[in-house]
């Protein structure tokens, strides 16, 4: 009996014969809830191509009379938006690659190798993931700032301000991310050790099997890595407002929310802003979403 | 791959023994161990260890910075504990907790469990729920802020409508924390949403399946059966939905700089305002310390109750 009905429908999941709201009210309420989730985006958008006069009327027009994208040139020319943007874009991709990079190589190392000490050290890394960076915020500030022999600090980090007010400085917290090991780990743990011994058996050496066999054959999990390494770059914003005092390296979050309090209530302008802020993650997210489910039950536990 | 070949010649000629004695060193566990963990953990060492450890001690030092550190015992935290505007910061997080964690969760399981079904239009659906999650926090306030505007703001249009009169969301000191509740929830009920999905999977169907033969209706159905059965679950969900809240900088920032009248006040906005506004680096780390002690606690309960449920 209960075999029956573990049988898979069309869609590929199991048809049940629970007892069901009618479709009419679950597609009322999904709805309505759907347009409430998005409505504050459509919202953006719509400010960000009106006319002043539309955007401060009498009555709210969501479709404006006249496209107007006026908005998008003058926040760009308001802020140093291609600047900006440069700069995210770098900070991003240095996070990227090397969360995926050190995380796949740790990973590695704690999927398959046997050494002294290593579930002290692999512990000791999984009780940090409880750790939020927002409690740690003040050591790691004075680490960046008294950074040995950076911005013009001493060996001691006396003198100078340290990474204080560089993309380096930004970056520093973002090289490597506890997640990801853990990530990895669990991904090669389910490789299959059958291929890797026989390299082993041709010949092959230890690291040579991690880069000649593993990595290739790790897309996918590199995929989610990379995928949540943006995010957390891209949306990052309480580091570099503290790190970052010039306009010139500032992220795209920061150059956003000063943009902000600099121009007061130009909200069409802020709207394009944030168009332009949110639209590659969103792309990124609606071609990707595949692996951000895979790994998105974890995400709760990210750092 | 020429070791191989290595390998070979050491076989017959001893003086090239060194170099099969490299390579052993070079092939060997803990060589490899040590090559690929080095970056990783002193990064991590720096990052994420010495630092709890030097927070800790910076919470019983008076630090502004220019001069080292001063040892001061136990003042900072008789500070937290009886200080009017840092007390009050750890209610407000209390509060914000209270009053967006039953809703924000209650909310995110109805969703899942409706879109847990084969219907048209599922994953288009699910799509826009996680959409705010993906967005910035900035971006999200920036929109907020935009849509509470008491001037030409959307919210205050839409009431209008239904003939309530315009508020001034972020600054009247009693719609100011209930205003980032709604932000907090809307942004947050796509990746709750998400972690329900992966947990209804485990519901066994026939036990669904026999409530409704036995004359159950669905909603019977849903708060007798799923809701008892996803406990651990949903547990998971608020704890680390409020461990997010305690982590919420960026929204207080754009929205209300702790304000009106320190309503908005959270732990992590204490800190912020204590170190890099008044550059008080002792009593910002002692704040610290209290919240991570909270978030530590919090871990371990959803540790234990995912680790008894793994048991079960």
């Amino acid at each position: 009996m209960a075999d029956l009905s573990l049988a898979r429908n069309a869609h590929g999941s199991f048809t049940t014969r629970e007892a069901r709201l009618p479709l009419i009210i679950t597609y009322v309420f999904l709805i309505i809830g759907a347009i409430v989730m998005i409505m504050p985006f459509v919202w953006m958008i719509s400010t960000s191509v009106k006319p002043d006069r539309e955007i401060f009327g009498d009555t709210i027009r969501w479709i404006p009379t006249e496209l107007d994208l006026q908005n998008y040139s003058d926040a760009f020319k308001q802020t140093n938006m291609p600047r900006i943007f440069a700069n995210t874009i770098v900070v991003t991709a240095v996070a990227v690659a090397s969360q995926v990079l050190l995380g796949s190589m740790a990973g590695y190392v704690f999927a398959r190798l046997h050494f002294r000490g290593k579930m002290l050290i692999f512990f000791a890394l999984l009780t940090t993931m409880m750790v939020p960076f927002e409690v740690l915020i003040i050591p790691v500030f004075l680490l960046i700032k008294f950074f040995p022999l950076a911005g013009g600090n001493d060996i001691l980090g006396q003198g100078g301000t340290g990474l204080i007010n560089t993309l380096g400085g930004v970056m520093f917290p973002n090289f490597v991310s506890v997640f990801g090991v853990f990530l990895f780990r669990q991904f090669y743990l389910s490789f299959p050790k059958e291929i890797e011994e026989a390299a082993i058996v041709d010949g092959c050496s230890r690291i040579g099997v991690y880069w000649r066999i593993l990595v290739p054959n790790s897309k996918p999990v590199m995929g989610t890595m990379a995928l949540f390494a943006f995010l957390w770059s891209w949306n990052d914003f309480l580091w570099p407002l503290v790190v970052v005092k010039e306009d010139s390296l500032k992220t795209i979050q920061l150059g956003l929310s000063v943009f902000d309090q600099e121009q007061g209530t130009a909200w069409a302008e802020l709207m394009a802003a944030s168009v332009m802020a949110v639209v590659p993650v969103i792309l990124l997210y609606i071609f990707l979403q595949r692996f951000l489910v895979s790994g998105g039950i974890t995400s709760g536990i990210k750092g | 791959m020429n070791h191989a070949v290595g390998k070979a010649t050491v076989a017959v000629a001893g003086s090239v023994d060194w170099r099969d004695r490299l390579y052993r060193f070079y092939n060997s566990q803990a060589f490899v161990a040590f090559l690929f963990l080095l970056v990783p953990v002193l990064l991590l060492a720096a990052l994420k260890i010495w630092p709890v450890f030097y927070n800790l001690y910076l919470s019983f030092t008076r630090y502004e910075l220019f001069e080292p550190p001063r040892f001061v015992g136990l003042k900072n935290y008789n500070y937290v504990f009886s200080n009017k505007t840092a007390f009050q910061s750890i209610i407000n997080t209390l509060l914000f907790t209270i009053e967006a964690v039953p809703i924000g969760t209650a909310l995110a399981l109805i969703i899942a469990k409706l879109l847990d079904q084969s219907i048209r239009g599922r994953v288009f659906l699910r799509t826009l729920y996680y959409l705010p999650v993906v967005s910035s926090v900035v971006v999200s306030a920036m929109i907020w802020r935009w849509i509470y505007s008491p001037q030409h703001g959307l919210l205050n249009y839409l009431l209008g409508i239904v003939g309530i009169p315009p508020q001034n969301w972020l600054n009247d000191p009693n719609l100011a924390l209930i205003s980032l509740v709604i932000v907090t929830i809307w942004g947050s009920i796509g990746s709750n949403m998400v972690i329900f999905l992966a947990g209804l999977q485990d519901i066994p169907k026939d036990i669904l399946e026999a409530a409704r033969v036995d004359g159950a209706n669905p909603v019977q159905s849903f708060l007798l059966i799923t809701v008892p059965l996803m406990r651990p679950v949903i547990l998971f969900v608020v704890v680390t939905f409020t461990i997010s809240i305690f982590r919420n900088f960026g929204l207080i920032f754009m929205l209300t700089q702790g304000g009106p009248f320190n309503r908005t006040n959270t732990m992590v906005w204490e800190v912020y305002q204590n170190v890099f506004g008044y550059l008080r680096l002792g009593r910002g780390a002692a704040i610290s310390v209290v919240m991570l002690v909270i978030v530590l606690a919090l871990t371990l309960i959803s540790f234990r109750v995912l680790r008894e449920r793994q048991g079960a």
